[in-house]
Formats: structure tokens, sequence, C-alpha cells
């Protein structure tokens, strides 16, 4: 990096209404010089080093009105590849289960459950820092914010009954030019951990601090369950899942921080779906080699400002909704496959845009995408998405359903398979997104009959398989898992999402104007080891989409409404849910009308946890509220007695008995 | 006396502010009919909390109006000197200077700090989308939906927030602080470890967690 470093300083010092000058660069690095010795954590590293050497980006490139288009750029140029496995590595000081406040470590619960899952396997270390990525070949290098400095985020390969610390650390800039917020929580969603290392909404830390996420990498049922076979430590082994992804969850802040880079894939393997395709003990024998032919499929949009004249950067603009569709960090990449089975991991990370995937066969027609898990839990029996049978997967009568199209709303992941097989050697295939970005370039291929460059995601490049190239898996098993039945639900609840007069709220029964976010208080308190069913309604008509995230554990749907009505209902042969409902999930999406009766355990550890919309930009308009997992009957009841109140009159009452006074 | 004050302090925006090639510097006009600088004069160096509002609006423009009055109260110490409340109109070919005055005036609201502002209406428009952009861009445009939110601005700090208008006294206030955060390493740490304490007694106590980022 030296050359870089050389050609940055001219830069650091003419960029006067910037951060900061070279001068005080060299002031902050000898003080964090002079402080390391008393003090590891007096200054962080970017302090130190004046944000790794990268300037803040200039304030010039905002949102305008009309928004301007994105530099035009070539498509396929850039190849779509996974993100870099983070190697782990001993963290010094070592983790402890209570905070190491000395140290410098964020003020935090103890960790739960630390004698059980401890020492931790595996440990990693996540900074998130400022850094450059190249989003595409036309362009010069972006300013953003990553963990490790990289977008996407290294990916975290973990396996049940290996537990993991991760050490978090924000090392972004003390002060900043973009929208960011430069406090963090880090959530990993959706794992069923103690709520210290949940990533809550309100337990963000700031620039210098770190703090340790315990991640027991556990199959929920721990109070239940022993030890289950194939070393995949304790829980109910039926409550796997692989695909979780982490990201910043700063409160008003998420949107701005993820735009900027902050989250990353997590997978967790386990005996039946091994990260390899060997025909070992118990292992479905799905595409299983991480990034050759098992890939995560990250999908963000973006816009971008022309090169700055100064830096010679692209910097993004500072604002969601943008015109060029972003898959593993790059533009409209392409992948040489081979011809053979794929899995795809595809993880919509927002902030705002729903996705109607479809795969293009070189002829224009629609091809099938086989979908084996959703939201990171493997459905029981695959389900084939093509242009007949399983159209769309919207099970709405408010949006157009796109043929064959798989849709995926923010924070929704869907892991599916595509054979490759069936096409010939030489043959393109493209992924398509519904909706066109700005390209301005033609397609350098001649693309099939109907088919806009603007609407590809990705490009496909078939080719032979090469001796050397694992061989193709053997079919999709009929059967992936076996679901647990569903325990009797001791209560149950309501939480409608709504936008009313301009406001986001989340309404309880009872409710006459709905809560938004108090980190204080929680909105409904829940016992331990009790089932609860839940109805999520975007009943009040808004026209927007909700897709609604609960953490901590997954749900099964039992019903789904449109418009109140019911349209599916779990295992009823006469009213069946869309298959692709069947399958536990984190995250329900709502369309306008739509509601969820869903359920839901709440066992194993005590906390504060969220439910919440995750179009990024309705959570930092605060649709989210606190639910609590209280321990016992005593602390249920003090939980029950400081409730959050979002009653109209209540607070009408509160305003006014003040004004009187 | 107003403009006098605002004249007079000298106020330090941070040295990473985006300045008026964000905020716009456009010509506003106070209750009292005082021309001043949106960015200059009502944002550089000092936090703000911003609504939108106009005079005849008889929706929720009152019920936000009450609020920030009792905020206020909360806050009356800063109000005026650090920390200020603009209620901007989005009707300015209705609310003259006059007309916001008789509003303020009729409220109570005639308030040091606080200043009902109307300007032109390409200003104003620009304002508001520049204020809300991460939000959905239509949103605030609609006059139906205009009330939803106070944006806070501490142009000191560098930082940006919101609250909802409509959650309690207490969310808002404490969204106002988070826009005002421990300014160095040992004032966060010293948060930190006053928190941990509240966290071991609550542990103990709830068998978890119970509190947030208060203390």
């Amino acid at each position: 990096m030296p050359k870089d470093k050389a050609k940055n300083r001219p830069e650091i010092e003419s960029t006067t209404e910037g951060t900061i000058s070279r001068r005080n660069v060299l002031k902050i690095g000898a003080a964090a010089g002079a402080a390391s010795v008393l003090a590891p954590n007096m200054f962080t590293t970017n302090e130190a080093l004046g944000f790794q050497g990268i300037p803040e980006p200039p304030v010039r490139c905002v949102n305008t009105v009309p928004a301007t288009p994105s530099p035009a750029h070539h498509p396929f140029v850039d190849e779509f590849l996974a993100p870099f496995p983070e190697i782990d590595r001993p963290l010094s000081p070592p983790p402890t289960e209570f905070p190491n406040l000395g140290a410098g470590e964020a003020d935090r619960a103890p960790h739960q459950r630390w004698a059980q899952f401890a020492p931790a396997h595996f440990t990693y270390e996540m900074s998130a820092q400022v850094g450059l990525h190249k989003f595409h070949s036309d362009y010069s290098p972006t300013y953003i914010w990553g963990f490790n400095g990289k977008y996407p985020a290294p990916a975290l390969l973990q396996r049940y009954g290996k537990s993991t610390i991760v050490r978090f650390r924000n090392n972004l800039p003390v002060s900043t030019t973009t929208f960011g917020r430069n406090e963090i929580t880090i959530h990993l969603h959706n794992g069923h951990h103690g709520s210290e290392s949940d990533g809550f909404a309100g337990d963000w830390f700031s620039t210098g601090f770190w703090k340790d996420n315990h991640y027991p990498n556990c199959y929920a049922g721990l109070d239940a369950f022993g030890g289950s076979p194939g070393g995949n430590g304790p829980g109910d082994p039926r409550e796997k899942m692989g695909s979780f992804w982490f990201h910043d969850h700063r409160a008003e802040f998420t949107l701005n921080n993820n735009v900027l880079g902050l989250n990353g894939m997590y997978i967790v393997y386990d005996s039946t779906d091994p990260g390899h395709e060997h025909p070992s003990n118990g292992s479905l024998q799905l595409p299983g080699y991480y990034g050759v032919t098992d890939f995560p499929l990250i999908l963000t949009d973006k816009r971008f400002c022309a090169p700055d004249p100064t830096t010679g950067r692209t910097e993004m603009v500072n604002a969601a909704g943008g015109d060029k569709w972003v898959v593993n960090g790059k533009i409209q990449p392409y992948m040489n496959v081979r011809r053979r089975k794929y899995r795809f991991r595809i993880l919509n990370t927002g902030p705002t845009q729903t996705y109607d995937l479809t795969l293009i066969k070189p002829d224009g027609s629609v091809g099938t995408i086989v979908v084996i898990a959703t939201d990171a839990n493997f459905l029981e029996h695959p389900i084939p998405v093509d242009a007949g049978t399983n159209a769309g997967n919207s099970n709405s009568n408010t949006a157009p359903i796109v043929p064959g199209g798989l849709r995926v709303s923010v924070a929704e992941r869907w892991d599916i398979i595509i054979d490759f097989a069936q096409f010939q050697n030489g043959s393109k295939v493209y992924l398509k997104e519904n909706r066109p970005m700005s390209v301005g370039f033609p397609s350098p291929d001649p693309l099939p009959s109907g088919l806009n460059i603007g609407n590809v995601l990705m490009q496909f490049r078939v080719g032979n398989t090469e001796p050397w190239f694992p061989a193709d898996t053997p079919p999709i098993p009929a059967t992936l898992c076996t679901y647990p039945d569903l325990p009797a639900t001791d209560n149950t609840w309501e939480w409608q999402f709504t936008l009313e007069a301009g406001r986001f709220r989340v309404k309880r029964p009872g409710d006459t104007i709905g809560c938004t976010f108090d980190p204080d208080h929680s909105a409904h308190c829940i016992l331990r080891g009790t089932t609860e069913e839940w109805l999520l309604n975007n009943n009040i008509a808004s026209g927007w989409t909700h897709p609604v995230h609960i953490h901590f554990e997954e749900f099964r749907t039992l019903e789904r409404y449109v418009n109140g009505v019911l349209v599916g209902k779990l295992n009823d042969p006469t009213l069946p849910l869309h298959p692709l409902f069947t399958g536990r999930k984190d995250v329900s999406r709502l369309e306008a009308g739509q509601g969820a009766l869903i359920k839901m355990q709440f066992r194993d550890f005590n906390g504060r946890y969220l439910i919440h919309c995750h179009n990024m930009a309705h959570e930092d308009n605060f649709m989210m509220v606190r639910w609590d997992i209280c321990p016992d009957q005593a602390s249920l009841n003090d939980c029950l007695a400081n409730q959050q109140i979002c009653h109209a009159e209540l607070e009408a009452k509160e305003r006014f008995s003040e004004e009187v006074a | 006396m107003q403009r006098r004050d605002l004249l007079t302090r000298v106020f330090e925006p941070h040295p990473a502010s985006p300045g008026a090639a964000r905020y716009t510097n456009a010509v506003l006009r106070t209750q009292n009919n005082e021309a001043v600088k949106f960015y200059d004069d009502l944002i550089r160096g000092k936090q703000c909390v911003i609504n939108f509002m106009y005079a005849e609006c008889h929706g929720s423009c009152p019920a936000v109006t009450q609020t920030l009055k009792t905020i206020y109260r909360e806050l009356k110490d800063r109000m005026g000197k650090d920390l200020f409340f603009y209620s901007i109109t989005i009707k300015p070919e209705d609310d003259t200077p006059a007309a916001l005055k008789h509003y303020a005036e009729m409220r109570n609201v005639d308030l040091p700090g606080w200043y009902f502002l109307t300007g032109d209406s390409y200003d104003l428009k620009t304002i508001r989308y520049r204020l809300f952009n991460m939000d959905h861009p239509g949103l605030d445009s609609d006059l139906a939906l205009h009330s939803g939110y106070l944006r806070i601005i501490n142009d000191a700090r560098n930082s940006w927030g919101m609250a909802q208008a409509f959650a309690s006294n207490k969310n808002i206030l404490t969204r106002i602080a988070w826009q005002d955060p421990p300014k160095s390493y040992a004032e966060r740490v010293a948060l930190v470890r006053a928190r941990q304490a509240v966290i071991n007694e609550e542990v103990k106590k709830y068998g978890y967690r119970r509190g947030g980022m208060n203390v």
C-alpha cells in the first residue's frame, strides 16, 4: 500500500473542508502513540493512522432532485466472486464473561450460558472501518465503511456445536462527511443467542470501543434437548439453520450504515449440510463448496456521482434508492459456471428495494429455480419455482406476480439451486430483476429475446466441467429435513404495522396510536419457555410492503391473510399456504393488506429482542419495538408494570397535566 | 432581540459539517419578519429541532406544537443558547411572517430560541427534501403527511437524528440527547462505566439487562 498512501498524501493536505489535515494526523498519531503506553484503547487505530489514510469523501455527492443517473458502466466486466472467508485468530485480551471495560469493551450484560459454551472454539476480529471498494472496473474506488475495510464483509463460515466469539471493533472515523453514524451495534440475523450479543438497536458503542458477541452456534431447544448426534452440539437438530448475515442495527442509522457497507454473510454448517459434497454420514450432498459451487448472492442498490475531480474517486450518493443493482459488491458481474448444480444463498441487504428474480434461459424463456431454504431454514421438501406451477411467491392479489419470479424483500434469504447441466457448453444464462437499472452501454453479448440489459442482474457463462472440478452432486433429495411439532400456544398477540399521517408505527391490541422504538421500555413481556401466536398485520391501507423481522428464533406461518380474508392455512389441503411460506422463516413479507399468523417459541435465553419492519427506511423511522423474554414470574410482573405506553389518550393526558402544572 | 442573539453568539460548526452545500443558505423570514440565512444563521454550530407545519393546519400540527411546547420547558436552560426549535411552514403562500407571529402568540409559543419560518416556496421544498432525504422523497411533500417527524441536527457535532412527533415526551428528549453525545473519549468511558453499574444491578434483579441507553 505505500504507493497508494503516497498518492493520497497531497489530497489529504488539500482537503480543507474534509475532516483532517496531515498535520492533524501527525498530531493525533503522536498522541495515540503516547496514549498506547498508558491505555491501549485510549485512541483508536484509525485516529492514529488517520482513518487508514483514506480521506473522507467530499460532501458534493448528495442526492439531487430529480436524481442524477450514475456514471455508465459496461456490462459483464467484473467476475462474480464469493466474499473471502475470514480466518479465525486468537483475541488479545481473551474474551470474558463480563465486559472487559478496562481494555475498552463497551458496556453489556454478561454472556448467558457462558459456562456451557466457553471457551469459544473460534474467535474472530471484525473491525468496522473505512475502506475503498471498486463497484465496477469502469469506476474508480468508492469510499465505504466495511468490516475489516471490505465490502461485502469477509464471510464467517461456522459449524453447529462450535461456539464463536466475534470481537466487533468500532474503528470508524471520529467525524465523517458521509451520512453514516460512527456508533454501531451488530446484529446476527437470526442467531439464537443472548440479547447481549444480539445487536439490540439501542446498545450501540462509539468509536474506540469494541464488543464481544458470543454466538454459541447452537440449535434452538437448549433447555429441553441435550447433545445431538454428529458432533453438532446441544439443542434440537431439527432447528437447524444455515444462511445468516450480520449487519449494523444502530437505531435511526441502520439504513445509512448498511448503505455504506456494514454487512456480511455468516454461514453455519452441520452434518446434514457439511460444507462439502462427499457422501459423509447424514449429508444431503447439496452443492456445498463455498466459493466454488456454493455462493452467497448479496443484493443491494446504489447510486454514484461522477468521479470527484480532486480525489478521483467515484463516491456513492448519501441516500437510499439507487439506480445500479449490485451483486456481491459488483455491478452486473458475470460468473463462469460448469454444467452442474450450484447453490446460491440469496440475501437482500436492502436498504429498501424488493427484488423479483427470474432465471432467463438462452432462448428467452423462464428457467427453473429450486428453492431449498427460506430464511436459512431448509424446506421440508424442495420447491421448484418456474413459469408454471409455482409462479411467483408473492401470494398476493395486490402486487403483480412475475411468472417464475422469486420475490426477495429486504433481509429475506432464499437458498436456491440452479442446475446448469441443462444448458449447452458456451451458452449464456441470465438472472433478471424485474426493475431496470441504468447501464449506459449495450450488452457485449446478444441477449435472449425479450430481455433488456437494464434488467440483467448478472450473467452466467456455462462451460464444460473440467476433470479437476468437483463432479455434479446427486439429485436434490426429496426430503431435506423434518420440522418438530409445534407446542401448544400459551398466549396470542397482535402487531399491526401502520403508516398513519406520516408516522410509522407498531400497534398492539388496544393501542390507539401505536408504538415507536423506545430502547428503555418493552412493548411486550414474555415468560421464558412459553409459546405464542402472533398476528402480524399490514391491514391498514398504506400501499407499503413491510418485511417484518422477528429476532431470536424462527417462526412457522400458520395462516396468511389478504385484506382480512384467509388465503392460506398450514397443513390445510382445502386452503393450502403457498408452499414457499410453509418453511420456517424469520422475515414475514407483508405486502399492502396482508397479514400472517405465526407461531414462535421463546426459550433458552433471556433479554431484550426486537420486532421491526426490515425496510431500513421504516425501521429507522422507528417502525420497531422491543419485546422481552423474562426468566421468571417476578421479572415478568415487573416488565409488565413498566411496559411501553403507546396510547393517545394517556400521552395527551401526560402533556396536558404538565401544561397545567 | 432574537436577531441580535443569532448574530452576536459565536457558533463553531463541526469541521466535517457539510454546511450550506447541504442545508442551503436560503433566506427565510422569522415570525418577527427578520431575514435569516438557513445555514449560516440557523444551523451553523447549533443544535436544532425542525418540524414542518402550517398555520391553518387543524390536524396534527397543533398537537406537534403542543408537544414541542412541553419539551421546551424541559430544555429551557439551553433554548436560544445552543438549542433552537424551527417550525417551518409548508404553505408559504398563506403563512406570512405576520400570520406565523399570530400563530405563535395565540399558542403562547413566541419564545426565545423558537422560530417560525417562511420563505420562498422553492427554497422550502429544497430544504424539506435535503432534511428528509433519507426518507421516501414523496412522503414529506404530501401536505397530509408533513408533520410526522422532528428532524434533530447538531451541527457542532455534525450529527443528525430524528424523532417521531407523536412519541412520548421522554422519547423525544432522549432522541435530542442522542444528538449531543459525550464529546471526549474519557467522557464516553465514564458513560460506559455508569451504564455498566446499572446493568449489573438489573441483571441481579431481573435476570437480564432491563434498561436501555439512559442512566
